[in-house]
């Protein structure tokens, strides 16, 4: 997948409302790279097909 | 007539025996372990506030209830400290980060005031990683481990780990998101469950990620640790995601008969390349325990446990919007580790959130799975020993942004179901091994069994760290 640039995620921190300067922003640049390249990796069977519920429910 | 000096090391069950029957005064107790505070404080930082008067007054309020007859129950006189992520009303709650330093909560949490109602006394508030986030920054002095003061409780409940393990309290409470309790358990040699989420009322703890706070108790030894999770697990009005189901009596469950239980040992998270062979080593051996002691023991397969700190690193999303005017308004008052993470996490896109999610779902029905055909599941907690303090460094590569990759304690976090940390060994360097126990949602006692059973079997609880 395509790596996103500083400027980029400075583009994005400014969409949310943070105003993001080095060095923080290279600091984010390379973490956010890493986790969405780690989340792009994983794509088990069924996933297309799943329910994305974050906990488990009481009994009703 | 037992010397004051020596009531911290006793269990929570010997000393609720010996104030049962008055042979030793909630007061001696408390002041005890208030000597053993001061005395080693300063160099493990395991408490920012210790509340030495409302203790003491405590203590002296329970023993006018004993002799009065009013027995509460086990933890009746017992000092217990908790994380400083808990509310606790009239004393100051940091969330381990200097810009809370202000805050003093009117209002107990619930745990707390369940604590109380139990006849617990608070003897103060631990250390731990700034605001709970993550396992490293601390924006106090670092906790240091009572095993090797150089090296990490583990976190985020850095002191509620340290002050156990140093039988600086008779057993704690500490909150656990991906593995804030486990963690500390696994390095600091001691008892610590994650209940199911939904088991412990959350109302007045300051928040990390809603999907998967919980809190748990840290304790010496397992009936320590069912004794801690009786008094504060049950349905909370306050809080609407506990379940109103009963609450069974953990410490009845505590029978050590293994005959006839499933365990299942996770081949994933036992042979990841993030486990050190001696870790590796000390947890076979205490399968072959187990095993000995009559369970069934089988490997079983959960494939997206290799993905668990992935999955939950996205999902911490969720993190940042508890702070949201903080990391706008103060972002330089905000240690490096979480500066960068919150940023990061407050970035992370919408879409990878969802995937986040519906992993998560698979994550769960994959550990559901194994679990229909094993009665608990078993793995290390954390691939290594306590490491070395070090700074925190510089994120200078894509490789740099992997913090925590020797936690594997993620995948129960992501399912909600219950998982307990405890000692099967001791490295080379005399530093604890951590042996992780896994179970169904709402099935802490099966946990609680197979680890009492395992603790009469061996000594490894026993050993008392070099301080």
């Amino acid at each position: 997948m395509k790596e996103l640039t500083n400027d980029e995620v400075r583009g994005l921190g400014h969409a949310v409302g943070l105003e993001i300067q080095d060095p923080e922003l290279t600091e984010v640049t390379y973490s956010l790279n890493a986790l969405l390249e780690d989340l792009d990796h994983i794509n088990p069977p069924g996933l297309d097909k799943v329910e994305p519920l974050p906990i488990l429910l009481p009994p009703s | 007539m037992m010397e004051k000096a020596e009531i911290p090391f006793l269990s929570v069950s010997q000393l609720s025996e010996l104030i049962k029957s008055r042979q030793v005064s909630p007061v001696e107790v408390v002041e005890g372990y208030l000597e053993r505070i001061d005395r080693l404080n300063d160099r493990l930082y395991a408490y920012l506030t210790v509340c030495r008067d409302q203790a003491v007054e405590a203590a002296r309020a329970s023993e006018r209830e004993l002799a009065r007859g009013e027995y509460r129950g086990p933890l009746h006189g017992v000092p217990v400290a908790v994380k400083d992520q808990l509310n606790t009303a009239g004393i100051r709650t940091t969330c381990g980060t200097p810009i809370f330093n202000d805050v003093v909560p009117d209002e107990d949490a619930t745990v707390i005031a369940k604590l109380k109602s139990a006849g617990a006394i608070l003897l103060g508030k631990l250390n731990m990683t700034e605001f709970g986030t993550t396992s490293l920054s601390h924006a106090f002095d670092t906790a240091r481990n009572p095993w090797d003061l150089e090296r990490f409780t583990g976190g985020s409940s850095s002191g509620s780990g340290g002050a156990t393990a140093a039988f600086m309290c008779a057993t704690s409470l500490g909150e656990d998101t991906g593995g804030s309790v486990r963690g500390p358990a696994a390095w600091c040699g001691l008892v610590g469950l994650r209940p199911t989420w939904g088991r412990v009322s959350r109302h007045g703890l300051r928040p990390g990620m809603w999907s998967m706070d919980t809190i748990g108790p840290l304790s010496r030894t397992v009936e320590d640790c069912a004794l801690t999770l009786q008094a504060i697990a049950g349905h909370d009005p306050h809080d609407a995601y506990t379940w109103d189901v009963p609450v069974p009596d953990y410490r009845a469950a505590l029978d050590g008969n293994l005959a006839g239980k499933r365990v299942g040992v996770v081949k994933e998270l036992l042979y990841a390349e993030v486990v050190e062979p001696e870790v590796r080593d000390a947890v076979s051996q205490a399968v072959h325990v187990l095993a000995a002691l009559g369970a069934q023991v089988e490997e079983v397969s959960i494939p997206l446990t290799r993905h668990a700190n992935t999955i939950s690193s996205v999902l911490r999303v969720e993190a940042p919007t508890n702070y949201r005017e903080l990391i706008r308004e103060r972002l330089q008052e905000i240690k490096h580790d979480n500066r960068i993470s919150y940023l990061t996490w407050s970035l992370t896109p919408a879409l990878a959130y969802y995937k986040a999610l519906k992993l998560r779902a698979l994550l769960r029905q994959e550990v559901l799975a194994a679990l229909e055909h094993a009665d608990v599941l078993v793995m290390p907690t954390m691939g290594i020993a306590a490491p070395k303090i070090e700074p925190d460094p510089i994120i200078d590569s894509k490789e740099r942004s992997h913090r925590n990759r020797a936690g594997l304690t993620t995948s129960f976090s992501l399912a909600s179901s219950p998982a307990l940390s405890m000692c099967c060994g001791f490295t080379s360097e005399n530093l604890p091994i951590g042996l992780q126990i896994g179970g169904k949602p709402f099935a802490e006692q099966t946990v609680l069994n197979v680890a009492y059973a395992y603790q009469q079997a061996t000594d490894w609880h026993g050993r008392r760290p070099p301080i």
